[in-house]
């Protein structure tokens, strides 16, 4: 076999330097913040840390799990669009170096570290075989390099088709990402679990990981149209893609945010209707003072305006469109992530300042920058894969 | 057309030349030919909507989601409307301790009612409005051309109402296209001018034997279903009911006396009734004139004594008549009477002129009105060292 | 990855073919239309005698329960739900498979959905009919459920828009509705072919009334296609909506084992793979009866497998989330409730659940296992009576154990529970032969326009508008 003859090969491993440039940038400035953030107040930086590491792992193996679900369901359409996911994914073995210096933090954001907290709460004492600081070290380390491991191993045999044309690679990894989805939903569950749910110890919610799944895919996906059309758009992706590609793009994207929103409401509603202390303690904070504004304005820039913004059929095929809703559920994402982690910082009110800054700064940086170097030493698009051409044939 | 309707002949009337095409290819070609050529007035037909054919007529973007979206937004907020009305205005009630107005509870009713009225009012939309259906006298109906194109093949119809209709050269155009079976259709006048009158004698008859039959039923179930069980809603069950006979006990009642010795919860024997004289000396005011007690003697004392006694005890009967005027309860012997004596009179009455209020007032709220009388027949007389 | 054998090698350049044979257009209208046009054979017969008895046992049950009041069943206090609620939430369950694969296949896009999509879709409409029984009878005096609609008591009392019971009658009954209307509108083109195959001047009339006129006509294709995607877009999340809203009627409570936050996507998974297994049961004979292989190919069968096997895992998470979460919560009482589930009084329904649930369809990994007729079927028996013993261990377990150990009380169903339960099976296969005979069961329109060639080559990046 052949490349497939619309595939530009000039373009193939050509990503424009501007997104190697602006990621850079914008790595630099989020360091620089995040220093300054520890410096002034440590405490609140580090939960700003961990806003960055949810928002660049959840971006990471949201990325690998659309690949993996591409696999799993052989879907053709988004053959040619596959490799700006693999390339969101290829941040998830950096995401070790946002996590170490929580580790060693943990004492300050994490309450259920201090020795009294089970003494103060005895009925809390039947979590300490879970929450303690080795074992959450240990599960870190495991989920971690468990995507890790899935990460290189689906992505190398996807590089490696490119040369070999072999078929039987695609075949390996459709039992690979088979395999992988279980995987997935068992350790983006543990890491819910302890870098989010457990900043509120004595709160629990079983859905709770499905919410921060819809988020997480929901961004990845996000990420990737705007790279997916914005180059497509210029003609610097390597192949036409049609409106038909967007449209399903979008198609998506909206799913997802009606997705997000319904696993949020359900979480909100049995929460509220039961009206337990143990339960509603996660949603007072959020529903009162300032932070009230801040959950209405959640569901409005998660869900009820891109709703709208995309609800017709021409808008899920228009690219302006696409572009700016994605981006809108970049920073809707964020304000997701903010709305998790900051009120157990700060109960009393919301709060902004350096450490905001630097996630949102950092955040897209680390993305972007990781994005790019590992675009422009890889194929934009699966040359050797055998759905590309049936792919790029795609029409609705 | 009232003057064809008449002649007995059906008038035949050319509705368009139809062509058939083995191959969605072919017709699609076919399609492009004829919107080349300006013709506006035709269709194609299809076993199943082909693809790309909608592109090659240059159809319009359906806008019936408009429909939907418009309507389904309507419904949520009618739902929302009529939930803050009915508990929130209407009848305030609260529930498990939620607000009146409790929004998350109507979010799963809102999203329900946007997609009732939505899909209910697209399907309407499009099979009355978009597709005029129902319609079953169509001209092409029971041809063969639509009895082809329901099952394999492609058909076009070029109607006669085009401006450039012309059957020869229309016939013409579609067989150099390559269709197959090219024919004129015909429809009669008739078919299409066929109205039901409403004085039918069949409908006038079916409305009537229906509202005979709703009547016989609705009289049924009203009247004689609804007595027999189940539909009696648990008016007859197997338990005695009071003033019945049980064949059970030996003395044929089915209401028994207490056991002997025993008495009802919450009640208190009471020894003196219709001993007035063992009522004054024996029996004393048990509960203290606390403000709970005089607003409560005031309520009942209100409630059932003043409409004879008058508000102030004074005997100023509001009856007007109707009942004996009682005496006025300032009077001296009244005032040093003890309160022995009013709980008596309240509890069996007096002289069979004043009833027994043994049922109506509980013993405590008794007691709690003659603190009540107390306190009036006090303010009527003052004394000094009775004002502080 | 180790290097297995993967069986058939396979060529994904090229899209497998949906109907197999390339049939021409107007056999599969023969094929489809048979069991229409000819009278049934003694098999139907036997057949529909079978159901017939189950719904006749039914009726005798129910008809017992309405003359002496629910006691004739086992339920008691706590256990104020059993097989009533049990039943319901099964046969609702049921019915989402139809939706699904007729509305959330259709917006992927998944074109094998048209052989089976009438078919399950006429299953959804049936077992929500059955469902739709069990709220009714559980009032003991079904005529009384007219004060379930917003209309006020004479007290100008309104009904309780906070209680998930009312929740429940607006879901179901609009999903009743818009199932029905997505089902009759995919009808139409058939109701009208067979109008036009017909010789019968009786049916004839009747297919035309019912087809309402249609005509096959590009322009009227145009805006009914557009009805289509909008329907499926409706009815799509309506799938979630309600079960998640069923759900509610448990998780709202403050009961353990019922208030989890993970019930309501838990509770449509589990929907979707009851339904998965009900669909697969009767495809499998329906195909084999009415010699319809060709449509409903081995790879539908084994594409439905894998759909099966994804949802029996997200089935799966929530039974490994609930015991964890009982657990981290340190709530003794919940974490009471997860050890008598698996060690109480229903211990082995519990156990049997898992296994049917959990374990069985683990099998589905398998190519061979997908592709064995045999063990499909057997596997999808297994899945319905997991999934029916899933209602069944939910709603039990939760309110044998009381709060009180004073009011705790064992369940044991009655005779008249069965016979209600086994005559809404009667009722459910009863419809089901009846429909088989009665109209077309699968879609041929669709089924026409998903065959080889069946629409012009696209030129590459055509755009749309």
């Amino acid at each position: 076999m052949t490349t497939p003859q619309n595939v530009d090969t000039n373009k193939l491993k050509n990503l424009p330097h501007s997104y190697a440039r602006t990621g850079w940038v914008l790595l630099t400035i989020g360091i620089v913040l995040t220093v300054l953030s520890f410096a002034f107040n440590p405490k609140h930086a580090s939960f700003g840390l961990i806003m960055t590491l949810t928002y660049v792992g959840g971006v990471g193996i949201g990325g690998l799990f659309w690949v993996g679900v591409e696999y799993v369901s052989s879907a053709v359409w988004s053959t040619a669009m596959r490799r700006p996911f693999e390339f969101l994914a290829s941040v998830i073995p950096y995401l070790i170096l946002l996590a170490l210096p929580l580790l060693f933090k943990m004492r300050t954001v994490f309450e259920w570290t201090h020795l009294n907290y089970f003494k103060d709460d005895p009925a809390m004492i039947v979590k300490a075989p879970y929450l303690n600081v080795p074992f959450f070290v240990v599960r870190t380390v495991v989920v971690l390099a468990v995507w890790a491991l899935f990460y290189f191993l689906i992505v190398k045999n996807s590089r490696r088709q490119d040369e070999t044309r072999d078929q039987s690679l695609t075949t390996r990894n459709i039992k690979l990402s088979a395999g992988f989805m279980p995987v997935f939903a068992v350790t983006l569950t543990i890491f819910s679990i302890d870098w989010l749910m457990s900043l509120t110890p004595s709160w629990f919610s079983t859905i709770f990981a499905v919410y921060v799944f819809a988020g997480s895919v929901l961004a990845a996906m996000a990420f990737a149209t705007i790279i997916i059309v914005l180059l497509n758009e210029k003609g610097q992706f390597p192949v036409k893609l049609s409106r038909d590609h967007y449209y399903n793009l979008g198609a998506f994207l909206f799913a997802f945010i009606v997705f997000w929103a319904y696993i949020g409401f359900s979480q909100f509603i049995l929460q509220w209707y039961g009206n337990l202390r143990e339960e509603t303690m996660y949603y007072i904070p959020r529903m009162h003072g300032s932070w009230a504004v801040v959950s209405v304005a959640l569901a409005l820039v998660e869900f009820v305006i891109p709703f709208f913004m995309l609800v017709t059929k021409p808008a899920k095929m228009d690219p302006k469109r696409l572009v700016f809703v994605s981006v809108w559920l970049l920073f809707a994402h964020a304000l997701d992530i903010y709305w998790m982690v900051m009120p157990v910082y700060s109960s009393g009110g919301t709060v902004f300042g350096i450490t905001e800054l630097a996630f949102l700064v950092l955040s897209i940086g680390i993305i972007l920058t990781v994005f790019s170097t590992t675009a422009r030493r890889n194929n934009m698009v699966p040359v050797g894969d055998p759905k590309l051409q049936r792919g790029l044939e795609f029409h609705l | 057309m009232s003057e064809m309707k008449k002649t007995s002949q059906a008038v035949r009337r050319l509705y368009g030349v139809t062509a058939l095409f083995d191959r969605p290819e072919r017709l699609l070609h076919a399609v492009g030919e004829v919107v080349k050529q300006g013709i506006k007035s035709y269709d194609a037909y299809t076993p199943y909507p082909v693809h790309g054919l909608d592109t090659k007529m240059k159809l319009k973007r359906s806008m019936i989601g408009a429909v939907t979206l418009v309507v389904g937004l309507t419904g949520a907020s009618l739902l929302l409307l009529f939930t803050w009305w009915t508990n929130s205005i209407d009848y305030p009630l609260v529930i498990g301790g939620k607000p009146l107005f409790s929004w998350p509870s109507y979010v799963p009713l809102m999203f329900e009612m946007t997609v009732l009225f939505g899909a209910v009012s697209t399907v309407t939309a499009l099979l009355v409005i978009w597709l005029n259906l129902p319609r079953n006298s169509h001209p092409l109906h029971d041809t063969d051309f639509m009895k082809k194109v329901s099952n394999d093949r492609f058909g076009i119809c070029i109607e006669a109402t085009d401006p450039q209709f012309d059957e020869r050269s229309v016939k013409a155009l579609l067989e150099k296209l390559g269709g197959a079976s090219v024919e004129a259709v015909y429809y009669e006048e008739r078919e299409l001018t066929l109205r039901e009158t409403i004085l039918d004698p069949k409908f006038i008859g079916a409305i009537v034997v229906v509202a005979v039959l709703t009547s016989g039923a609705a009289y049924f179930g009203f009247n004689k279903m609804n007595l027999i069980r189940p539909w009696n809603s648990l008016t007859v069950q197997d338990k005695v009911l009071p003033e019945t006979q049980s064949a059970f006990y030996a003395d044929g009642f089915a209401m028994r006396p207490p056991v002997k010795g025993t008495v009802a919860r919450g009640q208190m024997p009471y020894r003196y009734a219709s001993d007035i004289p063992g009522a004054e000396k024996y029996m004393k005011n048990p509960i203290l004139p606390t403000k709970h007690v005089m607003e409560l003697g005031q309520r009942d004392f209100n409630t059932y004594c003043s409409p004879c006694h008058g508000y102030f005890a004074d005997g100023q009967s509001r009856l007007q008549g109707q009942f004996p005027v009682p005496p006025s309860l300032h009077i001296d012997s009244l005032v040093t009477a003890p309160d022995g004596l009013y709980y008596e009179v309240i509890t069996n009455g007096y002289q069979g002129v004043m009833p027994s209020y043994e049922r109506q007032i509980p013993r405590d709220e008794r007691w709690a009105i003659i603190w009540y009388i107390r306190a009036l027949q006090k303010a009527q007389s003052p004394e000094v060292a009775n004002v502080k | 990855m180790s290097e297995v054998s993967y069986g058939e090698v396979i060529d994904y350049t090229k899209a497998p073919p949906l109907v197999q044979g390339n049939p021409s257009l107007a056999t599969i209208d023969d094929s489809i239309a048979r069991p229409m046009e000819k009278l049934p054979n003694k098999k139907f017969f036997m057949a529909l005698s079978i159901t017939l008895t189950m719904l006749l046992i039914g009726a005798v049950a129910l008809a017992y329960t309405f003359y002496y009041g629910i006691g004739m069943w086992g339920n008691n206090i706590p256990v104020g739900w059993a097989f009533d609620i049990t039943n319901f939430v099964f046969w609702i369950g049921i019915g989402h498979a139809g939706t699904l694969i007729s509305a959330v296949l259709f917006l992927f896009r998944q074109r094998w959905r048209t052989a089976i999509a009438r078919f399950a879709e006429a299953m959804t409409i049936f077992a929500v009919m059955c469902a739709g029984l069990f709220p009714l009878i559980h009032l003991g005096r079904p005529w009384y459920a007219a004060f379930i609609f917003p209309v006020p008591t004479q007290h100008g009392v309104w009904i309780n828009w906070n209680s998930p019971l009312v929740w429940d009658v607006f879901a179901v009954s609009t999903y009743f509705t818009v199932s029905l209307m997505f089902w009759y509108i995919g009808l139409i083109p058939d109701l009208a072919t067979m109008r036009d195959r017909t010789t019968n001047k009786f049916k004839k009339m009747i297919y035309s009334v019912l087809s309402l006129g249609w005509r096959f006509s590009n322009k009227h294709w145009q805006h009914y296609e557009k009805v289509y995607v909008i329907l499926a877009g409706l009815a799509t999340p309506l799938v979630l909506s309600v079960h998640s809203i069923v759900s509610f009627d448990f998780a709202v409570s403050i009961l353990p084992g019922w208030h989890t936050t993970i019930f309501p996507p838990y509770f449509v998974a589990g929907a979707i793979f009851s339904g998965f297994g009900m669909v697969m049961t009767v495809l499998i004979l329906v195909r084999k009866i009415f010699n319809l292989e060709y449509i409903i190919t081995m790879d539908h069968l084994d594409k439905m497998a894998k759909v099966t096997l994804l949802v029996s895992m997200m089935v799966s998470y929530a039974y490994l989330m609930e015991p964890f979460i009982a657990w981290y919560s340190g709530d003794p009482v919940d974490w009471y409730l997860v050890l008598m589930r698996a060690t109480g009084h229903y211990a082995v329904g519990f156990w049997v659940m898992v296994a049917c649930n959990v374990f069985i369809p683990q099998l589905f990994w398998f190519r061979k296992v997908r592709r064995n007729v045999v063990v499909l079927f057997i596997i999808s028996l297994l899945i319905n009576v997991g999934m029916w013993l899933e209602r069944y261990i939910i709603i039990v377990t939760s309110l044998y154990r009381d709060f009180l150990p004073s009011s705790w009380h064992i369940y044991v169903p009655t005779i008249t529970d069965f016979g209600i339960l086994i005559g809404s099976f009667g009722l459910f296969f009863t419809l089901v032969l009846l429909f088989s005979r009665a109209l077309p069961v699968i879609a041929m329109s669709e089924v026409k326009g998903v065959t080889e060639g069946a629409h012009p080559s696209h030129q590459i990046g055509a755009e749309h508008e």
